[in-house]
């Protein structure tokens, strides 16, 4: 359904994407994770006919994008990252335009906005201007209108941005739903539990390249090791501590893989000596898709710029914090 | 240029009506208001605009005069059909539907052109009725030369759209421009009673032989090919309008709009 050869694009100085090869069958969904700026938006703008690559070839439905961008827009349906629907038109006008762009008319038209409402439970909001809706309704009808002409690529680029964990859950159900029903979706995100939560297959980008894909269990297993990661207050402790613990030093941390984490804690401890003084915090890393992303690129998901957010737990003083 | 599909430039259009029908005072703005400018600058043209005439009542320069300076000001409802759409985030999804740049172009475009002939309509049939226009000349003379100076009019909108990188720029354009073609033109007063700078400028904005166009087939008895020369000269203008447009104009633009 969708094959992405070789894309490059650049923007002056700055490589968004390089040389990502990635392709989605229909029925599969496929989770386009990375942090902000990996460059998760290009590639969808670029497979949506919006931008184009500097090298590298996208077909859609056996559409090249370059040579037939018409051809290509009608097999694929796209949520685009920032909200976007008329507010002075009502929900049904709202969808009603997309549809008849899509050929739709009179009684076909009629049920098709129909089902999508239904799906999006936004049959309630239908007669409603879109301006007066909250900002979950608003998202589920931008989704609503991506969905409505019933392409067999769906392209949604990080559709539950605020919205609550009830709209959430039913965007993934949503979702889940119309990959059964055949068509490939490409779901970007920065929320690693939402594709865990979707079955999704995943493809990781980090900084413009495609650092991982394939099922999230396969990743699981083949790169998300189970490890205690270590902060210090001040500098780490010298390698041959390091070297004791049968660990590793990244991004001012130290890493020690093992099998069950949290039983070699206080080994790890007693091993720190002197050094445990200054441990501010012990994180238990666990097999999952963000232990894949530390795998592979030596920083934790939640690092958008190389520095991890402040998050102790305090415990009788000492400043532990357990993940 | 791609083919273009009508009825996929006909949903475009639809659904530009529709976004005029929920919000419509810009549009009614720009018809009732020159009835009523129309209504109180009659009698001030009413023995300067051609003194060797009989009959003539003022409304000869009031109502084409009038109507050409307000319909310069609908210039720009073709960039904010644009503009409306940055705003709203909806362009991307726009330009990822079904419909190709140029269906899209197509039915952002006739509507404009919809309101502008309205507005011509109305200023000329209602203004005329009721301040007692009499054509001399060919009405179909009449009906070209509004014809010619209407594709003009939304020319030029594009063009601007496409010189345009923020909504207030285009605003400003829009106004300001309006006003000094429309001054230098010969619609706020008679060509011949424009001081000597301008008269040098008038015959290089299309206002001004949209003007002569109009005078010719009110005042002079102008038979059908009476606006010919006019006609030649506003598609000329339209021309470079829609070069400009052509050049300047790139779909994957982001501009910045009021939201």
């Amino acid at each position: 359904m969708l094959e992405v050869l070789g894309l490059t694009k650049r923007y002056g100085d700055n490589t968004a994407l390089s040389a990502v090869t990635v392709a989605i069958e229909p029925g599969e969904i496929l989770g386009l994770l990375g942090p902000n700026g990996a460059g998760k938006t290009t590639l969808v703008s670029i497979v949506a006919g919006l931008r184009r690559a500097d090298a590298g070839t996208v077909r859609v439905c056996d559409v090249d994008v370059a040579v037939d961008p018409s051809g290509a827009r009608r097999c694929l349906g796209l949520a685009p990252q920032e909200l976007g629907m008329y507010p002075i038109l009502t929900v049904e006008e709202n969808l009603r335009f997309f549809a008849e762009v899509a050929g739709l008319r009179s009684r076909a038209l009629r049920q098709r906005i129909a089902e999508v409402a239904e799906a999006l439970d936004i049959v309630q909001f239908l007669d409603r201007q879109a301006r007066f809706l909250s900002g979950g309704e608003k998202r589920r009808v931008h989704t609503a209108i991506a969905m409505v002409h019933r392409p067999s690529l769906l392209l949604l680029d990080e559709p539950t941005t605020g919205v609550d964990v009830q709209t959430r859950a039913h965007l993934i159900e949503v979702v889940r739903g119309l990959a059964a029903d055949g068509a490939a979706v490409c779901y970007s995100t920065h929320y690693l539990p939402e594709v865990e939560a979707l079955g999704a297959s995943v493809a990781i980008l980090e900084r413009g390249e495609l650092i991982a894909r394939g099922p999230v269990q396969e990743l699981v297993r083949s790169h998300g090791h189970a490890a205690l990661e270590l902060t210090f207050e001040g500098p780490l402790p010298p390698t041959e501590v390091v070297a004791k613990l049968h660990g590793e030093t990244r991004d001012g941390r130290i890493r020690v893989y093992a099998e069950q984490p949290a039983m070699e804690a206080a080994g790890v401890l007693a091993a720190l000596g002197s050094h445990a003084g200054r441990l501010r915090s012990i994180d238990v890393v666990t097999p999952s898709l963000e232990a894949v992303f530390l795998s592979l690129t030596g920083r934790r998901y939640d690092d958008q710029d190389g520095s991890r957010p402040e998050e102790p737990v305090h415990r009788d003083g000492e400043r532990v914090a357990v993940s | 240029m791609a083919s273009v599909s009508p009825s996929r430039s006909a949903a475009v259009a639809r659904h530009e009506l529709r976004l005029i029908r929920r919000d419509p005072v810009y549009l009614l703005t720009f018809i009732f208001m020159p009835l009523i400018v129309m209504a109180f600058i009659k009698p001030v043209f009413r023995y300067m605009v051609a003194p060797n005439i009989s009959g003539v009542n003022g409304s000869e320069q009031a109502v084409p005069g009038v109507t050409v300076m307000f319909s310069m000001f609908l210039v720009g409802s073709v960039g904010f059909g644009f503009f409306r759409e940055y705003g709203w985030g909806t362009w991307e999804r726009v330009r990822a539907s079904w419909a190709s740049p140029a269906e899209i172009m197509v039915g952002k475009t006739l509507v404009p052109m919809l309101q502008s002939a309205l507005q011509l309509g109305v200023l000329f049939g209602v203004g005329g009725v009721l301040l007692g226009l009499h054509v001399r000349g060919s009405l179909i003379a009449l009906v070209l030369v509004a014809a010619a100076f209407c594709i003009c009019l939304i020319s030029m909108g594009h063009a601007l759209l496409a010189v345009s990188r923020t909504v207030m720029q285009l605003n400003a354009f829009a106004n300001l421009g309006g006003m000094v073609l429309a001054g230098v033109g010969g619609s706020l007063a008679p060509a011949s009673a424009l001081p000597g700078w301008a008269r040098v400028l008038a015959p290089m904005t299309p206002t001004y032989w949209a003007m002569r166009g109009f005078r010719q087939v009110i005042l002079h008895h102008g038979g059908p090919l009476a606006g010919v020369e006019p006609i030649a000269v506003l598609v000329a203008f339209s021309v470079g309008f829609v070069i400009i447009a052509t050049w300047r104009f790139r779909f994957e633009d982001t501009k910045t709009s009021f939201a």
